[in-house]
């Protein structure tokens, strides 16, 4: 009924205001635009006061201009100056002069549903430009905020060519991601798991490619970050875990435009764990054997009554041939990684557009694995006339994945690869794949070099996300805007296991095909105003806006190809097997929001939002959330006590309170469901899921209180932001009696806390006209705590097949690691010791307790730049501190010898050269124990495997040159450079990388644990920028 | 122009007002709400299937409650890739955290609660087209089925063989809502509630439903005989189980055609056989040999050192040719891996849930030697190859049980039962060298947890 009313009101409002104003006679103006030292500027936009279509100097500063009268007034502006208004008395041509400022407070950035200045924002919102992440080898737009923005953690991990990475704002993770107004999908959406157990079942989410990766990072002109709760409101529904707004690129008119972008390189394995070569690994077998030979010939009873010594006496089947064969180097490879953009834009004062085309080839860095994507975007804007604005954004990806099978899988290739025997070589005398089953070490589940070239799986996707728009100005205060988007997803995903791989060959071989498909249509009605009357402005926003999305998927599974042929496809499978139902779904939301701005000239600044959603995941009756919030601003340096202020040139204080919602729960949550079921080839129905009747929104609400600053004139500049987040009603599976048939509900209950500090300065050291040196600083301190929580103490395991990893308890942070406490060597035998937690006078799994949590304390980066003349180095470093990490691969390579149990013919696994500082002698001081081949000296889940993962990582080194004289012909601009990606991390963690999680690293209740993900590559590249 | 502009500004809001008009409720295309199930007999009959689909799941008769119970026993040992939760059954040290102990739980309930479903809509269904012996037939299914579901419990996490002990289980005898919590009944009470069930079941069932891939008639009197034997009611227990064995419908092969059983499918010894196929497989092959070369780490459940043992002791026992120590992964060794679930490309190899040969051990146990309990005994050691027991051979009661115990274990191991014969004899710290605590599974932490420890931990854990 809101809504009839409200439409009812915008259609009279509209047709009171027509008819338009028409155009007067027009007069030619021709000028040039220089800065202070007589540099021609490029790119400056010079416009009629009053009307948004700027056109753009050229490469020689100058412009032409339609005047709509002789003496009209004319408005230009170019980042880094002042904005500039001069009066024209029939002047045809001109000469501009431009100040520079340091002041970053004049900056617009964009807000949900419009943009502000700097200077009049309330809110915490971040905010990144193109150039501080263009010309970087990156699939994926978020590894562009890596260390860069205060407040936002952003962890990759897996090194996976196009894999998702862990984004989180203010602690809370998967914020949502808007492109151009258009709530993007951000999940992965391809249906291959990547982590099997031995029977093939899926045991964790494994590894996690993200659908963020289809947007071009060349195409964004800017991200910003709604971090507080105020100015995320707008986007109410979804917005609790914060927003990231990306902003395309837009064409300008003027002379058109065309800029080739490209840059070519390679990519090397970042750090290669060292393993054992095979004199060493032999050496370890014989003196674990021979420690536990003494302890049987001192006590015959000390492995259990029967126990048959021959076991540590007779010779172990080595094998051992010449052969040293290190795995990491068999299936590591240097890979090259290129990248082509164009793009062009123009326009006239009718018409604007930007259209742009890519092509990116990731390979991998482990052998068959790439990453191929292609991207086309046209974005079009046309003035129908003064009043009305017409606009499309369009974009296709396709993307084609070689999948690498890896990320938490018994059966990957990196998994394989560590610990596998040095004894063992890759193919053997007569070229095949040599067998696993032949050389020492059980750990191995196939040849990982076979399973890298056998193990196929193809991930394919299609994107297209495209919206049309309509912006009508009713009157001088008034606009209404109204759009449709959508955003339609395809993937097929393929899988071959090949027959002669150990999983497909004693069903000779098996295939999978699956296919997803979604679509999300967004409808947007917004109604505009702005008044200002002296020095009082007001704004007010009011919109409509109704999303809906359905998804699709379907999937057949076969087993039995021919031997020998190249037959892959499951249509050809000798039997169709079954495989389990993929959800499809839909959902609906209906939004109303409204804003409303006031400013005393720009000293005192308030707003308020009110959002209101209603889900179709929910109940009747429970399906509306309302997210109200207020925020506000005083720029103390308006104030006549601090005018002509030397040191402290700006000063804002800006405080803000704001409830967001949560609904991301998946379809269909909300009803008691029965799914498809068979036996005995029947179908029938049995129960899918126990369900909350009252199950709601989840609700955020955070405050936030902050000072924005400049010192010098913005020499010096930089904020301080202090926040409280609480999620209260989190939406959460908990356990409930098995009794009931089910482990888990999903339900409201819970709350946690975020709360911290984040600081950011940004100083320009050295500026003169040769040489510029400037520092960007940020850290955030943080901290988590789980307020209350329905089921207390509730343990969590990370992966299906473990014992607890996790717990969740009060007064702990989210993603608080379980385990038992490790101790030390004992001195005289070289055995672990382990706290007794429970002094039961046994170490269980009843021994464990909390050891730590996955979240850092403080995590930030420093940026520094220096330009000297033309040249440019940036060098971007980022840094976390107090996060740990369950290295749970680790104790396979690192098992001290261990034969694993009854199977006393073996070594479990290969060792890193860390076993060689084992006890070895009564005396010796070491935290490593003995090596045993009968005893387990190690417990996984304990604190021996839990490792400070604290870093400081050298990301980006960047050496640019920016030619200024035309050495081209039709080139305006050349500009080349050499970057080093993730140049040195500096850190104690033994994995490959501390930045890690296998299981894809959305799920914060088990975050941060190592199961073998893929590793993070060193890239070097070359690249060359060219304008015409 | 203007005349356009104003259209399309119209049309647009119009449409927005349309939109808005829909309803905020989607509904799945892929399930069934779950009201509108048993709206009909088809519906009901729906259900049925789904109950049986719920028992093949892997924690359950997929293979896991049979393969776990007796990996936790003498006669298997595990393998893996060092997994902390299935060593922990293997080394019988296991800790209420146990993931499997968790799964196997929850799923047993799963069963149970579909069974409810099925319980509580029967009665109510108006449909002329549900005969009323079929509805009997199926009341009586899930009747069998809860109970069967109920013992399974009471044997893995209760004490079943003290009827004085406060530890049984949770008895569900109605749907469950998300917050509903059930403390534990007494062992008396659960054995008095299962046998219930089966005694309503047996009344209901058609005595010609007897089709072994469903709970026919004749494993309803064949679980009475088990639960009775359990609760050490030896007369009722003979008496069932010779009722099953009287019938005739099931019997035992013969020596040189006895390895069907596992070979073949619904053999004529299979009273309940959970039949699984192609394209849905079960997990029995995949955890026990994988494929020929399989290395130790890959198989689960492997055949324990001191099976091979038993075995070496009884030449003539045709079923130790079901084990083989001999062809596998020098890892393995001393080892071995069962051969009662081969079949590694089609992986359909269905849960013995029911078997007449344990009908004869049955009334050979409750009969006991002063019963004539020796005669039984000798009629499956007949049909698998072996010399009759003289009397002389098995000289007083404990000789003769030892005797059944052993049959027991040749004839039944990897089919989840040695585990229990030891905890119903008191046997776990005699012959797995544990404390009889362990004769239990724990109650899972997260139970505890989520009942807020209104369901009680068993003693020792």
């Amino acid at each position: 009924m809101v809504t009839k009313v409200f439409h009812f009101f915008a259609i009279i409002i509209i047709i009171i205001s027509i008819p338009f104003n028409s155009f007067s006679q027009t007069q030619i103006l021709k000028g040039v635009v220089k800065d202070v030292q007589g540099n021609l500027l490029q790119g400056a936009s010079v416009s009629i006061q009053g009307k948004n279509n700027g056109i753009p100097t050229s490469a020689d500063g100058s412009f032409s201009l339609q005047l709509p009268a002789a003496n009209s007034k004319i408005e230009i502006t170019i980042v880094g100056y002042k904005h500039k208004v001069i009066e024209l008395k029939g002047e045809s041509t001109i000469t501009i002069t431009m100040q520079e400022v340091t002041s970053q407070l004049e900056d617009v950035v964009v807000v949900g549903y419009g943009t502000q200045k700097k200077s009049n924002l309330t809110g915490a919102v971040a905010s990144i430009g193109n150039k501080d992440f263009k010309n970087q080898p990156l699939s994926n737009l978020a590894n562009s905020i890596q260390g860069k923005l205060s407040g936002i953690n952003v962890t990759s991990p897996s090194g996976t060519p196009g894999a998702g990475l862990l984004v989180s704002i203010r602690g809370a993770q998967n914020p949502l991601y808007v492109v151009d107004g258009i709530p993007m999908l951000s999940e992965s959406n391809s249906a291959l798991s990547t982590s099997f157990n031995t029977s093939g079942e899926e045991v964790g989410q494994g590894q996690n490619l993200s659908s963020i990766s289809d947007i071009n990072p060349d195409d964004i002109e800017s991200i910003e970050i709604l971090k507080d709760p105020s100015s995320a409101a707008i986007y109410g529904a979804r917005a609790s875990n914060g927003v990231v707004l990306v902003t395309t690129k837009k064409g300008k008119s003027g002379k058109t435009q065309m800029d080739f972008n490209t840059y070519t390189g390679y990519q090397q394995v970042a750090k290669k764990i060292k393993f054992m070569n095979a004199a060493q690994f032999v050496g370890m077998a014989e003196e674990a054997r021979a420690n536990d030979l003494k302890l049987y010939k001192a006590d015959n009873n000390v492995f259990g009554p029967g126990f048959d010594a021959s076991v540590l006496t007779s010779p172990l089947e080595y094998k051992a041939g010449a052969t040293n064969t290190v795995w990491l180097d068999q299936i590591f490879r240097t890979a090259p990684i290129n990248n082509y953009v164009l793009n062009l834009k123009g326009g006239n004062d009718k018409t604007r557009f930007y259209m742009s085309a890519s092509y990116f080839d990731q390979q991998g860095i482990v052998i068959e694995n790439y990453f191929k994507r292609m991207n086309a975007r046209i974005n079009v804007e046309h003035s129908v006339n003064d009043k009305f604005t017409i606009g499309t954004n369009l974009a296709m990806t396709k993307s084609n994945n070689r999948r690498s099978f890896n990320d938490d899988t018994y059966s990957g290739i990196v998994t394989n690869a560590i610990g596998a025997s040095p004894l063992m070589p890759v193919y053997d005398s007569k070229g095949n794949y040599s067998k696993f089953e032949d050389y020492q070490v059980s750990w191995l589940s196939d040849n990982p070099v076979k399973s890298a070239h056998e193990i196929r799986g193809f991930t394919e996707s299609y994107r297209f996300m495209g919206s049309v728009f309509g912006e009508y100005k009713i009157s001088s205060n008034l606009k209404f805007k109204t759009s449709f988007s959508a955003d339609y997803s395809a993937v097929t995903d393929k899988l071959f296991i090949s027959p002669i791989t150990t999983d497909g060959g004693p069903i000779g071989g098996r295939a999978t095909k699956a296919n997803f498909s979604s679509i999300v249509w967004l409808n947007e009605n917004i109604l505009n105003y702005q008044k200002s009357v002296g020095k009082n402005s007001f704004g007010a926003l009011a919109g409509f806006t109704q999303q809906g999305t359905t998804s699709d998927r379907i999937a057949t599974a076969g087993q039995g190809f021919p031997l020998g042929s190249s037959l892959t496809d499951v249509s050809v499978a000798a039997v169709i097997t079954r495989i389990p139902v993929l959800p499809g779904g839909n959902n609906r939301l209906h939004s109303y929001l409204a804003r409303l701005t006031y400013d005393y000239d720009g000293k005192y600044l308030l707003s308020a939002v009110m959002r209101s959603d209603g889900s179709s995941r929910f109940q009747q009756g429970k399906q509306f959330g309302y997210f109200p919030s207020v925020s506000a601003g005083w720029n103390l340096h308006k104030e006549n006590f601090m005018a002509g202020a030397k040191v402290l040139t700006a000063l804002k204080i800006r405080a803000s309170y704001g409830f967001t919602g949560d609904q991301e729960i998946g379809d269909y949550q909300n009803k008691p469901l029965w799914q498809p079921s068979v036996y005995n080839g029947q179908s029938g129905l049995s129960p899918k899921l126990i369900v909350d009747p009252n199950l709601t929104w989840q609700k955020n609400k955070g405050f936030n209180a902050g000072i924005d600053y400049e010192l010098l004139g913005g020499i010096i500049s930089g904020s301080a932001d202090y926040f409280v987040n609480t999620r209260t009603d989190l939406l959460n599976y908990v356990p409930v009696a098995g009794t009931t048939g089910f482990a888990t509900l999903l339900t409201n209950g819970g709350s946690v806390e975020d709360k911290g500090w984040e600081f950011n300065i940004t100083s320009r050291n050295i500026s003169t006209s040769n040489f510029k040196w400037t520092t960007n600083f940020n850290i955030t301190y943080q901290k988590n705590t789980l307020l209350q929580t329905p089921v207390n103490n509730q343990l969590l395991s990370a992966f299906n097949d473990l014992s607890p990893t996790h717990i969740l308890q009060v007064g702990q942070p989210i993603g608080s690691f379980w385990g038992i406490k490790y101790l030390g060597v004992n001195k005289q035998t070289g055995d672990p010791i382990y706290q007794d937690n429970n002094k039961d006078g046994l170490i269980n799994t009843n021994d464990a307790q909390l050891l730590g949590h996955a979240r850092p304390d403080y995590f930030g980066g420093i940026t520094n730049s220096f330009k000297y003349k033309n040249l440019e180095l940036m060098v971007a470093t980022q840094f976390s501190m107090g996060n740990k990490v369950y290295n749970l691969i680790r104790p396979v390579w690192e098992n001290l010898g261990y034969s694993n149990g009854g199977g006393v013919t073996q070594i479990y696994a290969n060792n890193s050269t860390n076993s060689l500082k084992r006890w070895q002698k009564p005396g010796d001081v070491t935290d490593v124990p003995r090596y045993s081949f009968i005893n387990k000296n190690y417990i996984e889940n304990s604190s021996m495997f839990l490792e400070d993962a604290s870093f400081f990582r050298i990301r980006t080194v960047n050496l640019s040159y920016t030619f200024t004289k035309k050495i081209i012909k039709f080139v305006n601009n050349v500009n080349i450079y050499a970057q080093v990606q993730n140049l040195y991390v500096f850190t104690k963690y033994k994995g490959f990388d501390p930045e890690v999680s296998s299981n894809g690293g959305n799920l914060d209740k088990t975050a941060g644990v190592d199961y073998a993900a893929y590793p993070q590559s060193r890239t070097i590249t070359f690249g060359l920028n060219l304008s015409f | 122009m203007k005349f356009i502009i104003k259209n399309i500004l119209l049309y647009s809001l119009t449409i927005s007002v349309l939109f808005s008009c829909q309803k905020l409720d989607v509904s799945s295309p892929n399930d069934v709400p779950a009201k509108e199930v048993f709206k009909n007999a088809d519906g009901l009959r729906s259900a049925v299937i789904g109950m049986y689909a719920t028992m093949q799941v892997r924690d359950y008769y997929g293979a896991y409650y049979p393969l776990m119970a007796d990996l936790n026993s003498d006669a298997l040992t595990q393998g893996g890739y060092d997994v902390v939760a299935l060593n922990e059954i293997g080394q019988h040290a296991i800790t209420s955290t146990n993931i499997f102990a968790e799964h196997m739980y929850v799923a047993m309930y799963k069963t149970i609660t579909t069974a409810n479903s099925i319980l509580q809509a029967v009665e109510f269904i108006k449909d002329v087209n549900l005969p009323e012996d079929e509805r009997k037939t199926i009341k009586a299914q899930a009747l069998a089925i809860r109970a069967m579901a109920h013992f399974d419990l009471l044997r893995m996490y209760g004490y079943h063989w003290d009827q004085s002990s406060p530890f049984g289980i949770s008895l569900i005898l109605k749907v469950q809502q998300a917050k509903d919590i059930v403390a534990r009944s007494t062992v008396a009470d659960s054995y008095t509630a299962i046998i219930k069930d089966l005694t309503d079941a047996n009344g209901l069932m058609p005595v010609t439903f007897t089709d072994a891939k469903f709970a026919n008639a004749i494993f309803i009197k064949a679980l009475l005989a088990r639960v009775f034997l359990y609760k050490r009611d030896m007369v009722k227990a003979a008496d069932f189980a010779s009722q099953v064995i009287d019938n005739g419908t099931y019997n035992l092969l013969d020596v040189d055609a006895f390895t069907k059983i596992y070979s073949g499918r619904l053999s004529s010894e299979s009273i309940f056989e959970l039949s699984f196929d192609a394209q849905n497989k079960s997990f029995y092959n995949g955890t026990t040999y994988v494929r020929p070369e399989a290395l130790r780490t890959e198989v689960f459940f492997l055949a324990s050192q001191s099976l091979n043992n038993f075995f070496t002791l009884r030449m003539d026992d045709k079923r130790s040719s079901l084990v083989d120590f001999v062809n596998n992964d020098a890892g393995i060794s001393p080892d071995g891996r069962t051969l009662k679930f081969r079949g590694e490309v089609n992986k359909d190899n269905p849960a013995y849930i029911m078997r007449i040969a344990e009908m004869f051990l049955i009334i050979a146990e409750a009969k006991a030697k002063s019963g004539g309990g020796l005669s039984y005994l000798n009629q499956l050691r007949t049909h698998r190859g072996m010399q009759n027991l003289s009397s002389s051979d098995v000289p007083d009661e404990i000789s003769f049980l030892q005797a059944v115990m052993d049959e027991r274990l040749s004839e039944l191991n990897f089919e989840g039962h040695r585990y229990f014969d030891l905890a119903r004899h008191q046997q776990i710290q005699t012959v797995v060298g544990v404390s009889n605590q362990k004769a239990v599974f724990p109650i899972p932490q997260r139970e505890l947890i989520a009942t807020n420890q209104q369901v009680k931990q068993n003693p020792g854990f």
